[in-house]
C-alpha cells in the first residue's frame, strides 16, 4: 500500500471502504483510495478477477 | 392474410419430402403463419406466432437462410458444411427403455428391445468428442437412469473431456434410489433435466399417467443432498398446464438453489403423440412468453431470444431466486362452494406464518392485487393474490460486442455456468441473504452464483411446422448411428395413421 501515491494529490493511498453501485445492486470493497481527492486504485487482478466475474454472473458478458 | 414475408422451406407432414414453404401474417392480430404445400398432399398452414408479442422484433437477430443454402435440409441430414452452428449439447440414447409410458415422447420410449452395451456407449462418447469438440453431452432414452452402469458412463465422458454431463430423466428411480444418485454425483454428473409438468398430481395424470407430484419433490430432494443442480422441464400442452407456469417458477424458486431453473418445452408432435394436431393446439412461443408475464407478473422485456439458435426456437432470462420464497411449498386442494375440489398453493411467506388468502402484500415487498374470478358454480370466488414471482430478473444489460467464442460454446457456457451448482455448501449463501442493499465483493458473488436462476425454453419442431431456416441454426445435436444430426431432424415424425 505505501507503493501507491496519488498521481493527482502526491499522498500515499489508504486502504478505505468503497461502495459500487452496478446494475441497480451496491457492492463495497476495501480499496486503496486517496485521503484527500477521494481516487480509488483498481488493480488489474481485482478488476479481471472477481469484478469481471460479478460481471459474467450479472450481463454473461 | 398478407404476402408471404419470408420464404423458407419445409416438409410435407403426410410424405415428409421436402417442399417450399413462406410465412405470412395476419395483419389484424399479428398471427405468423407457415404455409407449404405438398403436390401429392396438398396445402398446409400451420400457426408460429400468435401476435401477442412483436414478431419482427423477436426474431431481428434471426440468421437468414440464403437461397442456395439448406436445399438438402433435412433430407441426408448430419451436420453438414453449410450448417450454420457448432454443437452445443450432444445428445446420446442410452437406452429405448423407460418406466413410464407417457401421452407424448419425442423419443417413443417405451421399447424393451435390446440396448448398446457400455463399451458401446464409451466408443459414442469418442465419437461425439470427435466431431463436436467439448460438447455438453445430454443423456438421454428412454429413461436413461434405468441403466445401473449409468454412473461408469458419465465418469468416462468426464474423464474423456466432457465439460458438463447431464441427465435427461423423469426422476423416478432418482427418487427411489439415494444411493443411486450418489453414484452419478460421484461420477461426475452436473445437470439432472427433470421432467417436471406442473404442480398437482392432476398434470401428471394427464401427461405421465400416474400421480407424481410427490416423486418428482423427492428426486430434487435427493439430487440437492448431492449438490447436482436440477432444471425443472414442464412439457407445456394448452388446457393441460398452460395455467401453471407461474406456479412452476414459484415452486421452483422456493427449492432454489436446488433447482437451478425452468426450461419450457411447448409440446412437439413427434416420435409418438395422442392426436394430429390442430391449429388451437399448437402452443407459440410468444404465447409461452406472454403466459409467464400475465402468471407472475414479469415484463415481457425480460425474454431474450438465444444466442445461439434461431429466435423462433427459444428464449433465457438470467435471475436470482428471491430468498423470501424459501419457504414456499405447494400443494394443497381445498374444496369449492360447488363441492368440487380445487387445486391451491399454500402461501408461505419467509416469516414461516400461512398467509391468508386474500393477503395484498407479497413477500417481496410490492403490493399486489386481489382478483377476483368466476367459480364453475357461477359465484364469484375471491382467489388468492398473486404471490411473489419467486424470481428477480436481473438487470437488462448494455449490448456487448460480440464475444470471441462461438454461439454453441457462448450457449454452452451460459447453461453449465448457470445450471450447475459450483459452490460448496459452505461458500453458498445463506438463504436470508437478500440481494437488495450493501454487501462485499466476495459476498455479492457468492449470493450471484447460489441463486441463479434461469427461465429458458426450447420449442422443437415437428412436421407440421418445421422451418429450415430454424433447422439451420440448431445448436443441439443427436448422436445417431455414427452421425449427428439437428435434434428435430432426428426426431422428424411423419404424421401417423389415426383410425
Amino acid at each position: 500500500m505505501e507503493h501507491l501515491i496519488c498521481a493527482k494529490c502526491g499522498v500515499p493511498l489508504e486502504k478505505k471502504k468503497t461502495a459500487f453501485q452496478y446494475l441497480g445492486y451496491e457492492i463495497y470493497e476495501d480499496l486503496p483510495r486517496c485521503p484527500q481527492c477521494g481516487q480509488v486504485y483498481l488493480d488489474e487482478q481485482l478488476v479481471r478477477g472477481r469484478m469481471h466475474e460479478v460481471e459474467v454472473e450479472v450481463e454473461d458478458k | 392474410m398478407s404476402e408471404p414475408f419470408r420464404r423458407t422451406r419445409s416438409v410435407c407432414p403426410i410424405c415428409l419430402e421436402p417442399a417450399a414453404a413462406q410465412l405470412c401474417r395476419d395483419d389484424k392480430t399479428g398471427a405468423v403463419f407457415l404455409q407449404k404445400a405438398c403436390p401429392t398432399h396438398g396445402a398446409f398452414t400451420v400457426p408460429v406466432w400468435r401476435g401477442r408479442l412483436d414478431f419482427e422484433k423477436w426474431t431481428a437477430g434471426a440468421q437468414r437462410l440464403g437461397p442456395e443454402e439448406g436445399l438438402r435440409c433435412p433430407s441426408n441430414c448430419g451436420i453438414c458444411a453449410e450448417h450454420g452452428r457448432g454443437t452445443c449439447c450432444a445428445l446420446l440414447e442410452v437406452t429405448k427403455r423407460c418406466n413410464l409410458y407417457c401421452r407424448y415422447c419425442f423419443a417413443h420410449g417405451g421399447e424393451t428391445d435390446g440396448e448398446p452395451s457400455l463399451q458401446q456407449l464409451k466408443q459414442a462418447v469418442e465419437d461425439i468428442l470427435r466431431q463436436c469438440g467439448t460438447p455438453l453431452l445430454q443423456l438421454s432414452g428412454g429413461e436413461p437412469s434405468l441403466r445401473d452402469d449409468l454412473p461408469e458412463l458419465v465418469a468416462y465422458a468426464r474423464e474423456r473431456g466432457c465439460p458438463a454431463v447431464q441427465l435427461n430423466t423423469n426422476g423416478l428411480r432418482l427418487a427411489e434410489e439415494p444411493e443411486y444418485v450418489r453414484r452419478l454425483a460421484r461420477a461426475g454428473l452436473t445437470i439432472v433435466f427433470l421432467q417436471f409438468d406442473g404442480v398437482t398430481d392432476e398434470v401428471y395424470r394427464t401427461l405421465r399417467g400416474r400421480d407424481l407430484l410427490e416423486t418428482k419433490l423427492r428426486a430434487i430432494e435427493n439430487c440437492g443432498r448431492e449438490r447436482i443442480g436440477v432444471t425443472l422441464v414442464p412439457t407445456v400442452v394448452r388446457g393441460v398446464n398452460d395455467g401453471m407456469l407461474g406456479d412452476i417458477i414459484r415452486l421452483g424458486a422456493s427449492l432454489s438453489p436446488a433447482v437451478r431453473g425452468v426450461h419450457f418445452q411447448p409440446v412437439s408432435h413427434f416420435g409418438r403423440y395422442p392426436v394430429t394436431p390442430q391449429d388451437d393446439m399448437r402452443y407459440t412461443l410468444d404465447e409461452l412468453m406472454d403466459d409467464i408475464c400475465r402468471q407472475t407478473g414479469l415484463s415481457a422485456d425480460i425474454f431474450q431470444p438465444s444466442c445461439c439458435d434461431h429466435p423462433l426456437c427459444g428464449f433465457h432470462v438470467s435471475a436470482l431466486a428471491n430468498p423470501c420464497c424459501g419457504d414456499a411449498q405447494p400443494v394443497q386442494t381445498e374444496s369449492c362452494c360447488c363441492g368440487d375440489t380445487q387445486p391451491t398453493q399454500t402461501e408461505s411467506c419467509c416469516c414461516g406464518d400461512t398467509q391468508p388468502a386474500q393477503t395484498e402484500s407479497c413477500c417481496c415487498g410490492d403490493a399486489q392485487p386481489t382478483q377476483t374470478e368466476s367459480c364453475c358454480c357461477g359465484d364469484a370466488q375471491p382467489t388468492q393474490a398473486e404471490s411473489c414471482c419467486g424470481i428477480t430478473p436481473l438487470p437488462p444489460a448494455a449490448p456487448a460486442p460480440r464475444k470471441q467464442q462461438s454461439p454453441a460454446d457462448e450457449n454452452r457456457n451460459y447453461v453449465i455456468r448457470h445450471w450447475r451448482r459450483s459452490l460448496s455448501p459452505e461458500e453458498e449463501a445463506p438463504p436470508s441473504l437478500d440481494a437488495s442493499g450493501a454487501k462485499d465483493l466476495d459476498t455479492f458473488l457468492r449470493l450471484l452464483k447460489t441463486r441463479s436462476f434461469t427461465l429458458t425454453a426450447m420449442a422443437f419442431q415437428d412436421a407440421w411446422n418445421l422451418d429450415i431456416e430454424r433447422l439451420h441454426s440448431c445448436s443441439l445435436h443427436v448422436y445417431s448411428e455414427g452421425k449427428v444430426k439437428p435434434f428435430c431432424a432426428n426426431y422428424l415424425t411423419a404424421a401417423q395413421t389415426e383410425s
